[in-house]
């Protein structure tokens, strides 16, 4: 379980949806470019800003040319798709990822340690 | 190469330096030179001082490939999102429209291909690394997409401390009168 060290990435993931992708760490995944190549690998990272970073890919670019990437980095501009694997719970992989963010929000009991957010008053 | 100009190395936030490094671009080869993978952006000077830098926001993706079928010699490869003419009108067209192979089929969107092949192949973890560092601290301004525009405060934990920022209850307001039918 992955979560970022940075306050404003974990308030950026907690609020949208890179914070599923970020919960595929580890999965083979296949990437849909923005130019219409397409990169199927293991992610490694998401960060909030949508920038995946993948792992043994097969890279086939938009000529339809396939090569073999060890590891690759994509802006998070340049994503266009990303095939959630048909396995993948894709609601209790949300909630794992809540529960990370918020062990670290959280971390030192409910009055210690440093405050992102006031409690909920609403669970 | 009327793209390479002659300008001093990067000198600040510089998070890798390699040295004896080739640059190829759509598949010509700019000989050896040093590349430097700096905060701001990425440089390449070959060993006369010419060279030539790329903006991270123009980066669309970087790779490790060892894949010695696609590319004889194992290397770092950079896609970007920019024109780089390798001749302007002065010189003989040497290869022409070799700039224009990769992207026949699109003339929206103009890519240019760089391989940083560095002679010393062990280095391609580091300089990978250190290009997902520097791509990441430039992130898209034009994503308007995303509901990034937080009200400033809960960023600065420690210069609120104590004060309430209320700003959870607002957003767990927001569903209470959605209907709860699942």
């Amino acid at each position: 379980m992955e979560v970022s060290h940075s306050i404003k990435e974990r308030t950026i993931a907690e609020n949208s949806l890179v914070i599923l992708l970020q919960g595929l760490h580890g999965q083979v995944t296949t990437v849909d470019l923005r130019d219409e190549s397409t990169a199927t690998g293991r992610i490694t990272n998401v960060d909030a800003f949508m920038n995946v970073r993948l792992a043994e890919v097969t890279f086939t670019d938009r000529q339809g040319t396939v090569s073999h990437l060890d590891e690759l980095f994509v802006t998070g501009r340049n994503v266009r798709y990303v095939h959630i694997p048909d396995e993948v719970d894709i609601r209790a992989t949300i909630e794992r990822q809540l529960q990370a963010i918020h062990r670290v929000r959280f971390f030192g009991g409910r009055d210690k340690g440093r405050k992102e957010f006031p409690r909920a008053k609403h669970k | 190469m009327s793209f390479l100009k002659r300008f001093p190395p990067p000198a600040e936030g510089v998070r890798h330096q390699q040295p004896d490094t080739e640059a190829v671009l759509a598949g010509r080869g700019l000989g050896a030179g040093t590349l430097y993978i700096a905060e701001s952006r990425l440089s390449w000077l070959d060993n006369s001082g010419l060279g030539f830098s790329l903006d991270y926001p123009t980066i669309s993706l970087h790779a490790v490939s060892r894949d010695l079928n696609a590319y004889p010699w194992e290397h770092l490869y950079v896609m970007v999102n920019a024109k780089f003419e390798e001749d302007d009108a002065k010189e003989a067209p040497m290869a022409e429209g070799e700039e224009e192979e990769d992207d026949s089929d699109d003339d929206i969107e103009p890519i240019a291909e760089f391989r940083f092949v560095p002679s010393d192949k062990s280095a391609l973890e580091a300089m990978f690394s250190a290009m997902c560092e520097c791509q990441a601290l430039h992130p898209d301004p034009e994503d308007e997409d995303s509901d990034n525009d937080y009200e400033g405060e809960e960023y600065d934990v420690e210069a609120h401390d104590g004060m309430e920022v209320d700003i959870a209850p607002a957003v767990a307001g927001q569903f209470e009168d959605a209907e709860v039918d699942h």
